[in-house]
């Protein structure tokens, strides 16, 4: 029961917070279709997925219901200079250093570890993200491997069988995810 | 995922606050960022740039989990704190957040410069590494510009603008300040300047130049005075030396590869012909009166008295002359010649070959007579590739070390020197004798000191103090509110170099760029800009000084790009000094040598004042990282003391840790004394930099309750002897100093001190040139045991590609301890103080062995880099009860922090003891608001360790990675050769440390590990170290062979 309680299985899946603006994924990515990259522009060259800049949103939302009261804070940072203060969903413990590039790059989707999120009216996580599920993929990574121009399509369907397919991918990128400690661990 | 598990998702996005949550939310929203006792929870929320080190789940909370009654509901608190994205509002820079950039940048240290690269994260530097296309350091840093991080984020430095008045000190602010010298320097101008001064610090900035030329103009009747504790060069003119052309090097107290401006690039050029596989070694002879780093790689090193160093040089220089005709170049290039078997540099001849006629050198020394005739015939002998260097404070002989050179052949070839800049002549810039009598006579009314603490380092005769006093306004531009500061009228706050634009032509003349890699985080403002605020210059800023400056100089065609592609750069090589093409030319006469002349014998002891290589001048006295590096000669920490020789020691009865008293020119001070193995008998050096008063929390600030680091040896110095003097008493106290040094930490062996000698002769190796080449003898870095194959218990694992491994050269190694102030910096590896090094729980994943071998009273002095061996076989991951210590495929042993618990038992089945243990949270003052600017430093990459785990060094995984990511992304399979550099090879000046893949044959670390001189430390452990050495190869003078005993 202890184990269960501390598991992040418990303490971690369904973590939504509530965020400064009420960004929702649903509408951008989903409805509209922005690519996941227009948004978190470093994911493929960076560790971290930038969260977009207040001038990103500006992008659109200058001319874009900019009386909305829902997009107020959004003025007022850009007005002001101050960042908008969103609250990290997905949190990985200080000593854990995961790199996106590493992965996004490599054919693993974004749906991988933070699912539909263009379903999803406020972000939410959906994968414990615990050590033992990372491990799950490293040791077998076939099951989660895509062609890297797929990376951001979220319902994407591989053409033939995922073990089939993942195995191509796997020997023809010579991907060879490292269950080192250091992989991750410094 | 199961339906339970969907229930309770669902209801989590309901119920997840918790009491605890609550609270921390409304209390962020409340009152802001607030102060909260718990330690975990302290950590900056509202700065949540980098990563805290807060663990998931910690110990405590999990304990108060299995207390309390568990309500499913309250476990929605197990989660840590919650984290905030700040993005910036808007975009400006490219940089992905985390993504560590680099700019270039210089570092002024007294006259000198060094190019630098600095890494930068989120808009912050965290590392600093030399430019690789900087002549000057090649890549390379010293000791300083490494802790120079340290000094940007160091909370102590002044905030503020004060000024004084009657006997309050009150904040104030830029404006007040601008509004007073409005006011005042008004006045002033219509007086043209009466009773205006400048001190400044030593500068080669063009910029400041350029503002000083102005000054005078504005102020015709104002005078610039320079002034700086540590001279670097023996006056006037600058001297450059090729030492990669040069076979023979001789040093009069001239600490070429440790303390002069060029030292990073003479110890990279001199370590480069000391390979004995790659082209013909170089001889090195030092004559010194105290141990220096110079000394540690030498051949041959003689301790002599600086007081009799001079007569030496004379001695030598007689000599030479004897045997040489006016027209000397020919007469010893015809020598060279005629014996054929000295054409080329052949150093294993035991005979001397055919001896030039000389009257016989006299002398009262043998030692020191046969020393010298050796170095003679030496010099004789490479003729015009040889050397001959003396230090500051032999003044007196620079002409005949001038005149030296030029009977040997070398300018132009080895030795270059130009005369100093026109525009520096003694015209434009004026001495500090000078100011301090105008200011004792009550003539000075205003003066700026720029930079620079004279109040603590001006000889002690000039009695600043007093003579601050007599001045009208005093205005000081500094770091910190130091010793002189406080005295001022004003007191200004100065930009750190690293947050400041500037510029530095350094000793060799090239064009370098200061680039601020961040803003100024106090407010700070550099010299230049002050001066442009006293001038009332419309462009005020430091960047339209520098650039219009650069412009105006340059000219360039294209004008902006060249500037940017300067500032690029780091430099700009366009225009730099011809020193290389100075033709020979005769030195004035000098006064006849005496046909007999005989050494007059010393008095009394002589007491040297040498430059702190840690400290340097007193400067970096508050630089945690600095104070904790040991000493590279004597491996003091914390503190300072006098260093006596064991002759001498003995002779007055002193031992280490004897507080005693040196009295000189009628003052007393009280020092702690060392004995030194190689300090020269009857002199007694002490380091300069220690005992500072108001230095801040680390160095010791009377204000603020901090005890004085060390003692303050400006107390007896003296301007008519900076460097050296006889005339020195040393009376024996009953008091005993607890002195922290490291030299016997972390020992291979503590068990019995008789064998340690026989181990060290196994773990430092080292032989000579002649037995190295002879390819009779056995191979050095064979163990030299007779046992059969090593073999093992159990199944060795396999390794894959890429296998990470690294050799230490220890021909080129001098001890310097870049690498630890590297490492320090990279891996965020904290300071314990000094009475945690006391009890040997220094943190430094790296350490530099120190071993003397030979004649006590002239050993040699062996360094050796100690790091984690990474070894195949490791014994700590054998012991490790919960695998908190691992191997990786690619040959790593994996330190992981959260797993350990803090057993000690790894390091204990350690067997070269580099496994350093976490006994505190040494990061726990961090969590003092005032304090916390010190986390800027840390590298985000690297985890900060807190109490109760075990570290050491991890190769660097963090860069390994990086690399790693980026070839894979990319596509490609390997990583090229000298891609992944770890720290400590990043900035070793020597180049001694070679680290890359061991699977690759043709990577320069598997071309090291092939060589002859490779050997691995406790071989017969059969632990397979990845971590090889390279055994040392002197070059001994067969005719002193017995003297240095290799």
């Amino acid at each position: 029961m202890l184990n269960y309680a501390g598991s992040p299985r418990t303490t971690d899946v369904g973590y939504s917070p509530r965020q400064p603006v009420e960004y929702s994924h649903a509408l951008h990515a989903g409805e509209l279709g922005l690519d996941c990259r227009y948004c978190h522009t470093t994911v493929e060259t960076a560790a971290f997925a930038a969260v977009p800049s207040t001038q990103v949103c500006m992008n659109c939302h200058a001319r874009i219901a900019p009386e909305s009261d829902k997009l107020l804070p959004l003025q007022q940072s850009y007005s002001r200079g101050d960042p908008i203060r969103w609250v990290k969903v997905h949190d990985l413990p200080d000593y854990v250093y995961f790199d996106h590039r590493a992965h996004v790059s490599r054919g693993v989707g974004c749906i991988s570890c933070h699912g539909r999120v263009d379903t999803m009216e406020q972000v939410r996580q959906v994968e414990r993200l615990s050590m033992g599920w990372c491990l799950e993929c490293h040791r077998q990574p076939e099951p989660h491997l895509r062609p890297q121009q797929f990376v951001t399509v979220m319902d994407w369907v591989p053409g033939e069988a995922p073990a089939v397919l993942g195995r191509r991918l796997r020997q023809q990128n010579n991907i060879q995810p490292s269950t080192d400690c250091s992989t991750c661990h410094r | 995922m199961s339906s339970l598990d969907e229930t309770l998702a669902r209801n989590r996005t309901k119920t997840w606050r918790t009491s605890e949550r609550r609270n921390s939310e409304q209390g962020r929203e409340g009152a802001g960022y607030a102060q909260r006792p718990d330690a975990e929870s302290a950590e900056a929320d509202a700065l949540a740039f980098w990563p805290a080190d807060c663990g998931a789940v910690t110990r405590r909370r999990w304990l108060e989990l299995m207390g309390a009654s568990l309500a499913l509901a309250g476990l929605s608190s197990c989660r840590w704190r919650r984290r905030e994205l700040l993005p910036a509002s808007r975009q400006t820079s490219e940089a992905a957040p985390g993504q560590p950039q680099q700019f270039a940048t210089t570092m002024e240290l007294a006259g000198s410069a060094i190019g630098l690269m600095v890494t930068c994260v989120d808009g912050r530097p965290i590392k600093i590494e030399g430019n690789p296309h900087d002549p000057a350091s090649l890549g390379a840093t010293h000791v300083y510009a490494q802790a120079a991080l340290l000094e940007l984020y160091d909370p102590d430095r002044s905030k503020d603008v004060y000024w004084r008045h009657g006997l309050e000190e009150l904040a104030r602010s830029w404006q007040e300040f601008g509004q007073f010298v409005r006011k005042h320097f008004d006045g002033l101008r219509k007086t043209g300047g009466e009773g205006f001064r400048i001190l400044s610090q030593s500068s080669t900035s063009p910029t400041l130049a350029a503002l000083r030329d102005r000054l005078l103009k504005a102020f015709p009747k104002a005078q610039w005075h320079e002034y700086e504790p540590v001279a670097w060069h023996a006056g006037v003119p600058r001297i450059y030396y090729g030492l990669q052309e040069a076979d023979v090097v001789l040093c009069f107290d001239a600490d070429l590869l440790g303390m002069h401006p060029m030292a990073v690039r003479y110890a990279r050029d001199f370590a480069q012909r000391r390979d004995p596989d790659r082209g013909s070694m170089c001889r090195l002879y030092v004559v010194e009166s105290t141990p220096s780093i110079t000394g540690v790689i030498a051949d041959h090193r003689l301790p002599l008295r600086s007081g009799l160093v001079q007569q030496l040089v004379r001695r030598l220089y007689a000599a030479a002359r004897q045997t040489a005709s006016s027209s000397a170049p020919a007469a010893f290039a015809a020598f060279a010649a005629s014996d054929s078997s000295h054409g080329s540099p052949s150093f294993l001849d035991s005979s001397d070959g055919p001896q030039p006629t000389s009257a016989p050198i006299q002398s009262h020394d043998d030692a020191t007579s046969r020393f010298l005739h050796a170095v003679l015939g030496d010099l004789r002998r490479h003729a015009g590739k040889c050397v001959v260097a003396v230090g500051p404070g032999h003044q007196a002989v620079a002409q005949y070390v001038l005149a030296l050179n030029e009977l040997f052949g070398t300018f132009g070839r080895t030795f270059w020197y130009d005369s100093a800049d026109g525009a520096d002549g003694p015209e434009r810039v004026r001495p500090l004798d000078e100011l301090v009598e105008q200011m004792h006579s009550g003539e000075v009314g205003t003066l700026l000191i720029l930079g620079g603490n004279p109040v603590y380092n001006a000889p002690v005769d000039f009695d600043y103090r007093e003579a601050l006093g007599r001045v009208g306004t005093s205005i000081h531009l500094s770091l910190y509110r130091d010793e002189t500061s406080r005295l001022c009228t004003w007191h200004l706050p100065q930009s750190h170099f690293l947050e400041s634009w500037g510029d530095a032509l350094g000793y060799d003349g090239v064009y370098r760029v200061i680039q601020p890699t961040i803003e100024p985080l106090y407010g700070g403002k550099s010299a230049i800009e002050v001066l442009a605020m006293i001038l009332g210059e419309e462009a005020g800023s430091g960047h339209e000084l520098v650039k219009a400056e650069f412009l105006r100089r340059f000219k360039p065609d294209d004008g902006e790009a060249s500037w940017r592609r300067a500032v690029h750069d780091g430099l700009f090589l366009v225009g730099r000094p011809a020193a290389e093409a100075s033709a020979p030319r005769t030195a004035p006469p000098l006064p006849p040598i005496p046909e007999d002349e005989v050494p007059a014998k010393p008095r009394q002891l002589e007491i040297v004042f040498k430059p702190d290589y840690r400290l340097f001048d007193g400067r970096f006295a508050n630089n945690a990282w600095l104070q904790e590096l040991p000493d590279p000669i004597t491996k003091l920490t914390w503190d300072n003391a006098a260093l006596i020789s064991p002759a001498t020691a003995g002779e007055l009865g002193v031992s280490t840790g004897y507080l005693v008293i040196l009295s000189y020119q009628g003052r007393q001070w009280a020092v702690p004394a060392l004995v030194l193995p190689g300090q020269a008998d009857g002199s007694v050096a002490v380091a300069l930099g220690y005992g500072r008063l108001a230095a801040g929390k680390v160095g010791g600030c009377d204000e603020w309750g901090t005890p004085s680091v060390g003692a303050n040896s400006y107390y007896l110095r003296t301007s008519r002897a900076l460097y050296f003097d006889d005339g020195l008493e040393l009376r024996i106290t009953l008091n005993r100093e607890s002195l922290a040094t490291t030299r016997d930490h972390f020992p291979i062996d503590a068990l019995g001190t008789k064998t340690r000698e026989k181990w060290a002769a196994e773990l430092v190796r080292q032989t000579t040139l002649a037995r190295y080449l002879d390819d009779k003898t056995p191979y050095v870095g064979e163990h030299s045991a007779a046992h059969g194959p090593a073999g093992s218990l159990w199944e060795e694992p396999q390794f894959s590609a890429p296998c990470w491994g690294m050799v230490i050269d220890l021909s080129k190694c001098n001890g310097c301890g870049a690498c630890i102030v590297a490492c320090q910096a990279e891996n965020n590896i904290p300071v314990v103080g000094r009475e945690q090094v006391l009890r040997r729980r220094e943190m430094h994943w790296l350490r530099v062995d120190r071993y003397f071998q030979g004649d006590p009273n002239d050993p040699q002095i062996l360094v050796q880099p100690v790091l984690c061996m990474h070894c195949e076989l490791a014994p700590c991951e054998q012991v490790c009860p919960v695998a908190a210590t691992v191997h990786s495929r690619e040959g790593l042993n994996d330190m992981v922090y959260n797993r350990c618990v803090g057993t000690r038992y790894c390091s204990n089945n350690c067997p070269y003891k580099v496994r350093r243990f976490n006994f505190f949270n040494y990061h726990k003052h961090l969590e003092d608001p005032r304090q916390e600017v010190l986390k800027m430093a840390h590298n985000p990459q690297v985890t900060v360790r807190s109490r109760g785990v075990m570290e050491k060094c991890t190769y660097c995984v963090q860069r390994i990675q990086a690399a790693k990511i980026a070839a894979k992304s990319s596509g490609r399979t390997t990583i090229p050769d000298g891609t992944v550099q770890t720290a400590c090879q990043q900035v070793c000046p020597t180049g001694a440390i070679i680290f890359g893949d061991l699977a690759d044959p043709q990577s320069t670390v598997s071309v090291a590990r092939r060589s002859r001189r490779a050997y691995v430390m406790l071989a017969e452990l059969n632990v397979k170290p990845r971590t090889a050495y390279l055994a040392r190869v002197g070059n001994p003078n067969p005719l002193l062979a017995d003297q240095q005993s290799t």
